[in-house]
């Protein structure tokens, strides 16, 4: 495969990585995991690249191959338990932009979602990234009346989840 | 949902600092091998066609059926070998169309069917394989009965007996040792696929309650 291909690939991945940083904090609970779902994403992304055809934005196109690979191909249980916990891990940007209250809430959602499973992940995901019902339905593929339905009981869930 | 609008936003502005893969770090990745599930079944499904392709190929009755005088029967066993190999072909032509299918850029549900159904093209072919050797197992044994003769002595037992004890006993230590090379196969598929499609089959599931 050429040079500038294989450039064009990173650069581009390198741009957007935020978006699969965001699903391998969802879909993981320590960092190695992170770093190992990461790499994965990476392998799956590129060898689908031959295939991007530029119709739509890069992002859009990789948030799909990250997910399907998060959820189906990655083999490693994605509950697994990691010596490095995300624990302090992460640090917010501008911590004087946030209050100690909000910075709090935001760490009990992150615990809240890890609660669910995959699928749910995944709509939350798609629900958090401004997807409309028709495309996280395309996306999953699943139909946009349940994909609604669904949306609304797992926000349900976090509720109960939140205020035990 | 309050909570949730709240973190959208949160998360919206990236307000999380991940650590920041460099160029020269996913240049390393690209060429590094991938772990994926389907890499996995690929590899396990070759090792499962050329193990039972070998054996299909060395359980040779040829040998038998000379040692007992049988070779007018050769013309059936040759035609069960021809369709043997014509059902190779087909799985392999079946397995190839159904695994250059998957692909990640399709949903979710349907790469999780493509997937399953790669899977389980190569399971009805270990079914196949092991119904023939139970098939041939059996047919051994009968044509043993019939035709060699070192099976006289109990073929006269048998007439000779009121009861049907030792016909009973022969026919079950049979059925037993067929059940037993099942369950074998069985244990071990459910323990490999098991473990190896553990997630898949959750999410699958999952994933089609909700459109239920």
């Amino acid at each position: 495969m050429s040079e500038d291909f294989e450039k064009s690939f990173v650069k581009q991945l390198k741009q957007n990585q935020n978006i699969i940083h965001k699903i391998c904090r969802l879909y993981t609970n320590g960092e190695d995991a992170h770093n190992d779902l990461f790499q994965e994403i990476t392998i799956q992304l590129w060898k689908a690249f031959p295939k991007f055809r530029g119709d739509s934005k890069f992002s859009t196109w990789a948030y799909r191959v990250a997910l399907n690979t998060a959820i189906t191909l990655y083999r490693k249980s994605t509950r697994s338990v990691s010596t490095i916990s995300y624990e302090g891990q992460y640090h917010f940007i501008s911590p004087e932009e946030y209050n100690h209250a909000e910075e709090e809430q935001i760490k009990l959602m992150y615990q809240a979602l890890q609660k669910l499973n995959d699928i749910e992940k995944a709509l939350v995901f798609l629900y958090l990234e401004d997807k409309n019902y028709t495309e996280i339905a395309e996306t999953l593929g699943i139909s946009e009346v349940n994909a609604r339905v669904k949306m609304n009981r797992i926000k349900g869930k976090l509720i109960k989840i939140l205020n035990p | 949902m309050k909570e949730l609008d709240l973190f959208k936003k949160a998360w919206k502005k990236d307000i999380q600092s991940y650590h920041q893969v460099t160029e020269l770090e996913i240049y390393k990745m690209l060429h590094t091998k991938s772990s994926s599930i389907v890499k996995w079944i690929l590899i396990i499904s070759i090792i499962e066609v050329l193990f039972w392709t070998v054996i299909s190929v060395v359980y040779n009755t040829d040998e038998y059926l000379k040692k007992m005088d049988l070779e007018n029967l050769n013309i059936y066993f040759k035609a069960l070998n021809f369709l043997n190999y014509a059902v190779i072909l087909v799985f392999i032509y079946f397995f190839y169309k159904n695994y250059v299918k998957i692909s990640v850029t399709v949903s979710t549900k349907q790469l999780m069917q493509d997937i399953l159904k790669t899977r389980n093209t190569v399971q009805y072919y270990v079914w196949y394989n092991l119904t023939m050797i139970l098939f041939s197992l059996i047919a051994g044994i009968a044509l043993a009965f019939v035709y060699n003769p070192k099976m006289e002595l109990l073929k006269d037992k048998i007439t000779h007996e009121s009861n049907y004890n030792t016909l009973l006993i022969i026919l079950g230590i049979l059925v037993l040792c067929c059940v037993i090379i099942v369950g074998l196969f069985w244990l071990f598929y459910r323990l490999l696929y098991g473990i190896l499609l553990r997630k898949l089959n959750a999410n699958f599931k999952e994933l089609m309650k909700i459109d239920l």
